[in-house]
């Protein structure tokens, strides 16, 4: 969104409180929903449940045509559409709910640049596992992306969308890259978050932030979701106090909440 | 040590040993590591063409990419990180992943799309140093590259153009050069007295935004408020590139300069944030749409200010 716009639903947003309808569209969950937007729309879902404001999960096919971004999650709050976890942290703090308020200036810095490393490692990872491996493009993604439509417009779509995320590889040097180079990556990204995380229960303390859920999200959809192969599992397990962090999580707000 | 190493990388200007932001990173960092460097400039060759800069040649490997060329350079025992705890480590991953994201596309952005300075300085400065007739393609086709890039990964499609996204990439890169300014605070180093592999990538992020004589950017205006950066690009040039020899680093500053300092520092960053409101100011009001009644543009900046401020 342009900044104009940006602040004009902030605006607006800071009118009202929170309704009790508020929605959250994705895609299908069974057949559709891939990797990368699954673990985009964990991270939401628990930075909602993590700041106790109540949303309706909702899969739509065509969730990523609706969004105003191009993607996946977004939630309709009351008249406004908001996605992707960036936007969406602004606009519940433009109503009043914020994790990250108790965090310093050097603390907020760390937060965000820890944000950009899951976004530029883990996601980066995920989309090029899922569209840029042959084996898992044709076995897995590619069934997945164009399940709710007929022949021959599911090939056309996931072709198209194959090629849009080839291109953006490309544009940031993953192009060249092996499977195995991304899988250290994630390695080395996992690593580092673990180092970060230490024995605390959070990444800041006590309290979880908005760091805790994008994390969150995106460990718990590799650790869960089945691949051609175990192995980008299989180097998020070897760090145990990751795997803590994401049974916390998932136990103190997704278990003991009905979605 | 290893065979003699050979560095490929974009020449010297502006102050700076290298303009180019991956070359700076690596000679900045072979300057900390003690490493010794046979710098090549690939200005007035073919190569401008054709090599992928920056370029490591060790032996018969080659190595590119800034953070493989360093990754190289410590297996071969030139280590500037060597003092670093395992969770320093992982903050360096995380705010050069930060610089990644926030504040390379505006740097491509400044020097490469924003029409003034592509045609008074940069294209001028890298058709000069390629050869007839690459001056006539090097420059556009490295534009080009830019400018993909940028539509690319911040580019919302399907609406792919420059101007939605310019606003939004340049508030990204204030933030983040913000951050990093909270960061650094008063220190000279981000991680004790010596400088390490993230000294060398902000320098070699920033250093060309300060040094170059920009025409029109409002980011170097916004670094330039920024002491604590400044000074840091300044404190590395006169340290380890003003002779050919590395030196000691100088000694920390005295205490009761650094309380001024800090005083100095918060001054600085209100001033910051007035300056940061008035452009959001000045930005809502140019590209907000035609038919939006002009009495609402005020008050959207000022609560946009309270919600989406860094701090």
């Amino acid at each position: 969104m342009s900044l104009a716009a940006e602040a004009f639903v902030s605006q607006m947003a800071a009118a009202e409180p929170w309704p009790e309808n508020a929605t959250l569209y994705q895609p299908l969950k069974e057949d559709q929903i891939l990797l990368s937007d699954s673990a985009s729309s964990f991270a939401v879902q628990a930075y909602l449940r993590m700041c106790g404001l109540p949303v309706q999960v909702v899969c739509r096919a065509n969730a990523e045509y609706m969004s105003p971004s191009g993607k996946i999650p977004f939630i309709h709050v009351g008249n406004q559409v908001v996605s992707e976890l960036g936007p969406i942290v602004q606009f519940s703090k433009a109503k009043g709910h914020s994790l990250s308020d108790g965090l310093d200036d050097v603390q907020r810095a760390e937060m965000k640049a820890y944000m950009e490393l899951v976004n530029n490692m883990l996601l980066t990872a995920e989309l090029f596992v899922q569209w840029c491996d042959e084996t898992t493009v044709s076995q897995i993604t590619r069934c997945r992306y164009g399940k709710p439509y007929s022949w021959p417009l599911n090939l056309i779509l996931a072709y198209q969308k194959q090629w849009e995320v080839r291109r953006k590889m490309n544009a940031i040097g993953w192009g060249g890259k092996t499977v195995e180079q991304v899988y250290e990556d994630v390695s080395q990204c996992c690593q580092a978050l673990s180092q970060r995380l230490g024995t605390q229960p959070f990444f800041f303390g006590k309290h979880p932030t908005e760091l805790d859920a994008l994390v969150f999200g995106h460990l718990f959809t590799i650790l869960t979701t089945q691949l051609t192969n175990t192995e980008l599992m299989d180097r998020v397990k070897s760090y145990s106090n990751l795997l803590s962090f994401c049974r916390r999580i998932e136990q103190t707000y997704f278990d003991s909440k009905d979605s | 040590m290893a065979a003699a190493m050979e560095l490929r990388c974009w020449g010297a200007d502006w102050g700076l040993p290298s303009v180019h932001t991956d070359s700076l990173v690596v000679l900045a960092y072979s300057r900390f590591s003690g490493a010794k460097l046979t710098v090549s400039h690939i200005d007035w060759t073919w190569k401008t063409l054709t090599a992928n800069s920056p370029e490591l040649l060790c032996g018969d490997s080659v190595v590119q990419e800034p953070a493989q060329i360093l990754s190289f350079m410590r297996k071969q025992r030139f280590n500037a990180d060597y003092e670093l705890t395992a969770r320093q480590g992982a903050d360096t991953m995380a705010y050069i992943a930060l610089l990644e994201e926030k504040l390379r596309p505006a740097l491509l952005h400044t020097f490469w799309v924003d029409a003034e300075n592509y045609t008074s300085l940069t294209r001028p400065w890298f058709a000069s140093r390629s050869p007839f007739p690459l001056n006539f393609i090097v420059p556009s086709r490295l534009a080009s590259i830019a400018l993909s890039r940028i539509l690319l990964t911040k580019g919302e499609a399907p609406l792919h153009r420059i101007s939605e996204i310019e606003g939004k990439i340049y508030s990204d890169a204030k933030e983040c050069l913000n951050l990093l300014s909270y960061r650094l605070g008063t220190a000279n180093h981000f991680f004790g007295n010596s400088p390490t592999s993230l000294d060398a990538f902000v320098f070699g992020f920033v250093a060309p935004l300060h040094k170059a004589s920009l025409p029109s950017s409002h980011l170097q205006s916004h670094l330039k408020q920024l002491e604590n950066l400044t000074h840091f690009c300044d404190n590395i040039l006169e340290v380890y590139f003003s002779s050919d020899h590395p030196c000691p680093p100088p000694p920390p500053p005295p205490a009761v300069q650094e309380s001024m300092d800090a005083n100095l520092q918060k001054l600085t960053q209100l001033v910051n944030k007035e300056s940061n409101l008035i452009e959001k100011m000045d930005d809502n009001l140019r590209s907000s749409p035609q038919h939006k009644p002009h009495r609402l543009d005020p008050k959207p900046s000022l609560s946009s200010a309270n919600s989406s401020s860094p701090a």
